[in-house]
């Protein structure tokens, strides 16, 4: 039971529940905005009856044509405590992939800290891989390390011989991912 | 470097326009702004066309924050280049960018070039805040020129289609626009997921068009039954459908296909999709089992019998908690049908969903767990259902206490599941502690017993221990402290939920309401500042943004981001902190730092101007933030936030009547001649007269009706719910007297300007009424003083009682009495001063001229307030010495294990160590203001 519709900016008034989660990033009105202007279709919520916000996913595309790199990216995944285990974000990345598909993209990426077993075990059900890892790309401000980051991929329809998903044998740097 | 390599060229090419503009960057960049602004002038003045010239200005303007100049510099440029596309485009961006959707409406005259044209429009059209100038112009204009590319075939991007429909839907032309998005054209829509149908559903709902909108509605719910936003649609269209007698036409379906207009069709369509679930091997999908629950309250609001088709409601609930009861959002789920049940069946149904729940053997306590996370999840929707029906408020507060213990025992039990859980996830058991803390409070406000306060903290500290990053149990303890009045503590909670931007807006509150009137002036500013840097930000963010959503054709996102900025603009809580942090910062510095006058102007503070949106103000609050199982009649209410939104604004009024009284007080007006020596009294009494703004007057009898209006809310006193909107300080302000104090003191300045005309010769009464007036103010604040008296913090038997209306007095208090500080020093000295100084003069030649009665009132004034600062800082120091005496070690909390005791006497020792920060900072502000008196000798 779940309205899935584009993301609005009244949104952003009511997405505290979903947001006050320790890895739930809240940014800057510029970098939401960026995204509803360029990619409006890709930021979707999933509202409940009752009118609360229950998760939403946020992204892109981006990359090379020429080099096979067109994507779809996922750039925020979340979903409130208590619309969890429902299935919604795989329902969210399931949305993504599909409007990524209708783009012609070869494969679909997303980053997830490496201490995030919830979350990279949920990708893999989905069907992700780890592509590569990236060091130190979460830098924490709080005086912990910074943490390193998988880059996960799972390839579209357009990739017929999976070539986007081959993994790289060496972790990269944050400045040598585009 | 810049500046050097820039005179060189201007050394060889003395009007070289873009030389000189690159050394005024240069000039900008290392801070010379005036010298920068000079020099860019000179060239703006020229009117250039020359790109160059023109970029680096722009980028100056920019770097300037003076975004309106750019507009100027191209308007002068297309006027003189008339036939330049690119220049226009820019003009139109500078536009966009300072919001000058006005100026967007004068179509270009000389510009012939298409695309220009068709972005005038096209942006005029969807943005143009004039309803009437928008349906009878832009949006016309911008749809020939779209009619004409459809006719010329040359729409051919999904952006255009989605324009086009755009612009009919704001038309009103809607048959038009479904026109286009069932033809051929609404096939380029594809990027969005279910636009097309999204958009179809609306368009029918505009139009009426019942069948249509009913058979697209199942069509869609046939394809995803859990898709929620058609259940609505769906319900909707048969309740027309019935009430115009439709009936199918003899021939054929309507366009979209067959007809659901029976109630009868309708359930037995819905009980349908809930044996497909039934039948599935995946997972089942609540939408349907719900959309029953939905159509049996809808049938049940029009009184329709055939409710009965659908069976008993408490059935269809136990059903569905038997198939979704182990999922977090069952209680929420549930919660908004529960009206269903009549009160008789509450304990009925709460019993019948508990037989559900498998539990292990009973333990020594009496208590039986559940054995895996679903059954822990089953039972705690039990008791989330118990609570949102009231069953929990009815108990006896033994019966709330047995509550609670076992909702600790579960809360303990269920930690077990968890105990590999990172520190970023949250315990499956919390919820148990939440409630066993919400309990708590129920219990402290029902029998105003504090111990149950302390153990509620108590029992979310222990929730924090094994959940750090729970933000449900920061956000209750944050406010369980702001009641208690400590804020200390709130300080670090706060910080640790990592709240930012946009969240400032909505949450920000919590922090703005209880710094300042808990006296830690430090945190208040810096709060508000946390803020205000939020909402500064927005204005430049957003323009840059609907510009991209322009050039991207993101068209829908255009009037969106033009309504965040608005809402942003127009924030409550934008106006308070803005107000509350210029109201600190005179209260801090005001007179000590620099004069009133300095800090008003550094403030650019204008007492004639009110920048508040009083008529359009938004009220941007989260106030569902915090998790909440109450029953319906003690949930938050429409009638709660409207009344709250009405009580901030005339609290802001007020708030901010004193703000722009006290700057009218430091304007030039009220400066006497600064050497009395050159000028006779006389003419400085006209002086004074003539020079005098009304605005004073003007300022104070909006005070005066504020005021009444602000005793008839406080005379409602409304409640809120606990976890709803805080109440203002509005009602203890007037029962302090402090509102009245400032009021009366702020009234005196139109007495003393009488005098200031009227001169000390021929003024005995007047002179009479101004002494009255210093004696009452001595009295009132005297009272306000009294109010203070008792203790903040005391232990009665075994119990910690906190009186946190004391510090908040306290407070009103010391900002009172700065208030009236400063207003009689920079103004009744300000103004008697010069008297008193010509009254000298004529004693040396008259030796027998008495001291007027004004000045020793004056003296009598100053030398009270002298005593009751002596006073306040007596009361403060007792109050420091009690309470840093407690001792709280000694205190027992009955029938708590160790561990619970020693986390509810950790929050014990916080509240104290807040209150000792508070009494501090209060006494170093009252001390800071010590030199102000000394200075007030005339």
């Amino acid at each position: 039971m779940t309205t899935l519709r584009p993301f609005t900016c009244d949104d952003l008034f009511k997405f505290n529940n979903i947001n006050l989660d320790p890895l739930t990033e809240t940014y800057g009105i510029p970098f939401y905005l960026q995204y509803l202007a360029h990619w409006p279709e890709y930021f979707i919520v999933a509202e409940a009856p009752g009118g609360e916000l229950m998760g939403y996913i946020m992204g892109k595309a981006e990359g090379s044509v020429a080099r096979e790199e067109w994507h779809g990216h996922v750039t925020a995944l979340s979903v409130a405590p208590e619309f969890r285990r429902l299935g919604l974000a795989a329902k969210l990345m399931e949305m993504l992939e599909e409007i990524s598909e209708r783009k012609g993209g070869y494969f679909v990426d997303l980053f997830v800290r490496v201490s995030n077993q919830v979350a990279v075990n949920m990708y893999k059900r989905l069907g992700y891989s780890v592509y590569r890892t990236v060091i130190e790309y979460y830098s924490a401000s709080n005086g912990e390390p910074d943490e390193d980051a998988y880059d996960m991929r799972k390839a579209l329809s357009r990739d017929t011989e999976k070539k986007s998903i081959v993994p790289l044998p060496h972790p990269v740097r944050p400045e040598d991912i585009e | 470097m810049a500046i050097q390599q820039a005179d060189k060229l201007l050394k060889k090419h003395k009007d070289l326009h873009c030389a000189k503009v690159l050394k005024a960057i240069g000039l900008q960049r290392t801070g010379k702004q005036d010298e920068a602004f000079t020099l860019a002038q000179e060239v703006a003045t020229l009117e250039p066309t020359d790109d160059n010239s023109l970029q680096a200005l722009t980028i100056l303007y920019r770097e300037m924050h003076r975004p309106e100049l750019v507009t100027k510099l191209y308007e002068a440029a297309v006027k003189k280049v008339p036939l330049s596309e690119e220049y226009h485009s820019h003009l139109f961006m500078a536009y966009a960018r300072v919001g000058e959707y006005k100026k967007m409406q004068q179509p270009p005259k000389y510009c012939y070039y298409y695309s220009v044209k068709k972005n005038l429009f096209v942006l005029q059209a969807i943005s143009a805040q004039d309803e009437k100038l928008s349906q009878t112009m832009f949006l016309p204009l911008a749809e020939r020129m779209v009619e004409k590319m459809v006719k010329e075939e040359k729409i051919e991007a999904e952006a255009e289609v989605q324009l086009y429909y755009m612009i009919l839907e704001r038309l009103g032309k809607c048959v038009e626009a479904l026109d286009v998005i069932r033809g051929p054209l609404g096939e380029k829509l594809t990027s969005e997921l279910q636009s097309r149908e999204t958009k179809c559903m609306s368009l029918y709902r505009r139009l009426q068009r019942w069948p249509e909108c009913n058979s697209l509605a199942h069509k869609l719910l046939l394809k995803n039954p859990d898709d929620w936003q058609f259940y609505p649609s769906y319900f909707d269209s048969l309740f027309h459908l019935i009430d115009q007698s439709w009936s199918p036409p003899e021939e054929g379906d309507c366009s979209e296909g067959s007809v659901h207009h029976t109630v009868a069709e309708v359930a037995s369509f819905v009980e349908e999709r809930i044996l497909g679930e039934d039948g599935k091997d995946s997972r089942s999908l609540r939408g349907p089992y719900l959309a029953r629950l939905e159509l049996m309250h809808r049938l049940r609001e029009r009184g329709c019998p055939e409710e009965k088709l659908l069976g008993d409601p408490l059935e269809l609930m136990v059903q569905f908690f038997g198939k979704f009861g182990d999922k977090p959002c069952c209680i929420t789920d549930l919660k908004i049908y529960l009206h269903l049940l009549c009160p008789e069946q509450h304990v009925q149904f709460v019993n019948r969903l508990g037989e559900a729940v498998p539990l292990g053997e009973q333990g020594d306590e009496g208590f039986a767990f559940p054995e895996d996370t679903k059954a822990l999840q089953r039972h705690l929707c039990v008791c989330q259902l118990s609570r949102a029906l009231g069953l929990h408020h009815a108990l006896h507060p033994d019966g709330k206490l047995r509550l609670i213990a076992e909702l600790k025992a579960h809360y303990r039990h269920g930690l077990k599941f968890g105990s590999d859980a990172l520190k970023t996830e949250l315990q499956f058991s919390d919820m148990y502690c939440l409630m066993a803390a919400h309990v708590y409070i129920d219990l402290w406000k029902e029998t105003g017993d504090e111990n149950m306060v302390w153990q509620s903290l108590g029992v979310l500290q222990e929730g924090l221990t094994a959940s750090p990053s729970n933000a449900q149990f920061k956000l209750l303890m944050l406010l369980v402290y702001c009641h208690l009045g400590a804020f200390e503590p709130v300080v670090d909670l706060y910080s640790s939920l990592d709240a930012k931007h946009v969240q400032h807006d909505t949450i920000g509150f919590l922090l703005t309401r209880y710094a300042g009137s808990l006296g830690q002036f430090a945190a208040a500013s810096q709060s508000c500042n946390f803020s205000l840097r939020f909402f500064h930000s927005n204005q430049k963010d957003t323009s840059e943004y609907i510009i991209q959503a322009y050039k991207y054709g993101a068209f829908e996102k255009i009037p969106e981001f033009i309504a965040l900025r608005n809402r942003l603009n127009q924030s409550l809580h934008f106006a308070q902190v803005r107000t509350e942090r210029m109201l600190l910062d005179l209260f801090l510095e005001a007179d000590i730092v620099l004069s009133l006058e300095e800090s008003v102007k550094a403030m650019s503070l204008c007492p004639e101007e009110d920048d508040i949106p009083w008529d359009t103000m938004r009220d941007n609050r989260d106030l569902t933030v915090f998790t909440c199982w109450d029953p319906k009649d003690r949930q938050l209410t429409e009638e709660h936030r409207r009344r709250s939104l009405e009580e901030e604004s005339v609290w802001l009024r007020l708030r901010s009547l004193t703000l722009r009284l006290l700057a009218s007080l430091a304007s030039p007006g009220h400066t006497p001649p600064q050497t009395p020596a050159q000028q006779n009294s006389e003419k400085a009494n006209e002086n004074g007269v003539a020079d005098e703004p009304p605005i004073l007057g003007v300022l104070l009898s909006q005070l005066h009706r504020t005021l009444q209006t602000a005793a008839q809310m406080a005379e409602k006193r409304t409640q809120y719910p606990l976890l709803g909107p805080p109440a203002t300080r509005l009602a203890s302000a007037l029962s302090s007297g402090s509102c009245q104090c400032q009021a009366a003191a702020l009234q005196l300045s139109v007495h003393l300007q009488d005098l200031e005309s009227a001169g000390l010769d021929e003024s005995s009464e007047l002179q009479t009424q101004i002494c009255n007036g210093f004696q009452s103010l001595v009295v009132q604040l005297r009272e306000i003083l009294n109010k203070c008296k008792g203790d903040l913090l005391e232990m009665k038997g075994s119990k910690l009682k906190t009186r946190p209306s004391l510090l908040e007095n306290l407070i009103f208090f010391v900002e009172v009495r700065n208030l009236s500080l400063l207003w009689t020093a920079s103004h009744c000295a300000k103004i008697l001063r010069p008297l008193k100084t010509s009254l000298q003069k004529k004693k040396k030649k008259k030796k027998d001229v008495n001291t007027p009665a004004v000045v020793c009132g004056f003296q009598e004034l100053t030398g009270s307030l002298q005593d009751l600062l002596t006073q306040a800082l007596e009361y403060i120091k007792g109050q420091e010495t009690g309470i840093t005496a407690l001792q709280l070690a000694g205190l027992s909390l009955e029938g708590n294990t160790q561990d619970e005791e020693s986390f509810a006497k950790a929050a014990m020792d916080k509240v104290q160590s807040s209150y000792l920060r508070s009494l501090q900072e209060a006494g170093d502000l009252l001390k800071k203001r010590a030199e102000t008196i000394k200075n007030l000798k005339i």
